[in-house]
């Protein structure tokens, strides 16, 4: 039971980190679910059909997944944000169509085989992102992401490839979710196109939004509550979709910075609520 | 058979422009994307078989297109009225998306999470006309008629009357629209009752074609129609009629060379086939197509 637990807080980490990563561009994306499906069904196709173990069919149909949403998401990456969002949800629904009509990963009816992973398999990804999150935090394309996020025609004036540094979000986000797919798929040994449905990328950029966008502990934060909560409270797996809406909503009032303001130093915070106060001034 | 096929492509079409007409309205005066939009329309279908036992199904549009200009007014005020910054616009949007997903729920809550039948005492609208060898029903003649009617009503609401010039000077900019003493929320409120109300009635139209009222088509039809206004260009009404039946068209094209669920993708294959050659959409150019561009 508790070794369930983790292993869905888990994936809901990698997955609310993907989100975050792409977020760290200021793009949104709502293809997470298919990055994810993407990932389970490559891994698994590699370990049952072609014998692979369980890590280098992980680490392959992530790097897949990749190209894919590189491939996928430039037309898109070149515009704004509704756009993108926009995308995404496409990517979505087409994936899911293409997955039922592909009789070689079984269609509807689902494609299984897959075992290996374990709680603990999941525990060590997290660690593992988590780390590579934290060493990105420290590095000088953490500056770039920030640039790019905040402003990004000043970002392209000062020489950065605006459209490029989203493209790499984006991927890193999709190989993240991949990686969260194929150890969801061998954890659960069978898996339906319906399993990644719109609901599920949705819910995700949800935790990332319930937990705060500032740094990578709102969208671990956010994810394990949301995973955990419901399994100890039956009221509020009744209700999730309610709860969980209100929940955002309260959220999103009493942050009335919006999502995408990043500032985390409290005295810069300040100065610019007092800045935002006279521009609001009629 | 062809010429029927076409004919319910149209109707398709008809339906999906009403939808994506109130998404384009509130994206082009407003610079807001309304994810709630899509579950008002679904609230939509649901409202006509609350209704159908009680009054003839020209009425219960009458009450539907009130009941989801009040949901559109209640939206505006939970999900939009406190994000009004500029970094605001995501976060208005996912606010949007929290207030669908209660929607959604609390649907599923009374109604259960499968279709909901919708019976008509009306037996006229089921009957049909023999027209170029293909059947003409009458109910595909009232979708039609209500969708284009609707869509005329706005045009002349935007084009010839003291409302319309107010929202087109908000779209343009609305500071400088509350500087020449337009009342900024009245107007917000009106492009929100109005979009939503379009909505519902879409709403109804799907259930009454359909059969049922169904709690997910506001995940799939609903979204489908956002894409298509991103297809007719963000915020052009001709644009997301257009848009519309061009998709609707499509799509019973598809149906008909036998693709069958492959005709899901049609409107996500297009948005992307569009984003790549013309990024602004068929008809885009507008003011906010310019701030759009990365």
């Amino acid at each position: 039971m508790i070794a369930d637990h983790l292993f869905f807080a888990g994936i809901n980490v990698l997955l609310a980190w993907s989100v975050y990563v792409v977020l760290m561009t200021g793009s949104l994306s709502f293809a997470q679910g298919m990055f994810m499906a993407v990932g389970c069904y490559t891994a698994g196709v590699l370990t049952v059909n072609f014998g692979w173990s369980l890590v280098p069919a992980t680490l392959m149909a992530s790097a897949f997944a990749s190209v894919v949403a590189a491939v996928v998401g430039w037309p898109a990456l070149r515009l704004r944000g509704v756009y993108l969002i926009l995308v995404t949800i496409g990517i979505t629904f087409c994936g899911r169509v293409l997955l039922e009509n592909f009789k070689y990963v079984g269609g509807v009816a689902g494609f299984g085989g897959m075992q290996g992973a374990t709680h603990v398999t999941v525990l060590v990804a997290v660690a593992l992102v988590g780390a590579a999150l934290l060493l990105l935090s420290r590095s000088p394309l953490q500056r770039t992401f920030d640039a790019v996020r905040e402003d990004d025609r000043v970002a392209a004036s000062l020489g950065i490839n605006v459209p490029v540094v989203r493209m790499i979000g984006f991927a890193s986000g999709a190989f993240i979710a991949a990686t969260a797919g194929s150890l969801f798929g061998h954890y659960m040994s069978f898996v339906r196109p319906e399993s990644f449905d719109i609901l599920l990328s949705v819910y995700v950029v949800l935790y990332v939004v319930l937990g705060g966008v500032n740094n990578m502990w709102g969208a671990l934060i956010g994810a394990t509550v949301m995973t955990l909560l419901p399994e100890y409270f039956r009221v509020l797996a009744e209700w999730r979709p309610t709860v969980f809406g209100l929940a955002i909503l309260l959220m999103l009032l009493f942050r009335p910075q919006g999502l995408l303001s990043f500032r985390t130093l409290s005295s810069r915070w300040k100065v610019d609520q007092r800045l935002a106060n006279l521009a609001d001034k009629p | 058979m062809l010429v029927g096929q076409l004919l319910n492509g149209i109707v398709t079409g008809a339906m999906y422009a009403l939808v994506a007409i109130g998404f384009s309205l509130v994206i082009g005066t407003l610079d807001k994307l309304n994810f709630a939009h899509s579950e008002v329309f679904m609230v939509g279908g649901f409202v006509a078989v609350l209704t159908a036992n009680y009054m003839p199904w020209h009425l219960a549009l009458l009450v539907i297109f009130l009941v989801g200009g009040l949901l559109g007014l209640a939206t505006e005020f939970i999900a939009f009225r406190r994000f009004q910054t500029n970094e605001g616009k995501i976060t208005a949007a996912l606010a949007s998306m929290a207030l669908g997903l209660i929607i959604t729920d609390l649907v599923h809550k009374g109604w259960g999470a499968e279709p909901v039948r919708l019976t008509t005492q009306s037996q006229w609208l089921q009957t049909g006309h023999s027209i170029f060898g293909a059947t003409v029903l009458n109910l595909q003649i009232v979708i039609l008629a209500v969708a284009f009617l609707l869509m005329a009503m706005l045009h002349l609401l935007l084009q010839k009357s003291r409302m319309g010039r107010q929202i087109r000077a908000l779209a343009e900019s609305s500071v400088s629209a509350s500087l020449l003493g337009i009342n900024v929320r009245r107007v917000t409120q009106t492009v929100f009752f109005v979009s939503s109300a379009l909505a519902a009635v879409g709403g109804l139209l799907v259930a009454l074609r359909g059969g049922a009222a169904s709690s997910d088509i506001g995940l799939t039809f609903g979204l489908k129609s956002l894409a298509i206004m991103a297809i007719g260009g963000m915020g052009d009404l001709r644009g997301a009629l257009v848009g519309g039946l061009l998709i609707g068209v499509l799509e019973a094209l598809m149906f008909q060379l036998g693709l069958g669920r492959l005709v899901e993708m049609t409107a996500w294959v297009a948005l992307i086939a569009v984003l790549i050659f013309r990024p602004h959409g068929l008809f885009g150019g507008g003011i906010h197509a310019q701030e759009q561009r990365a």
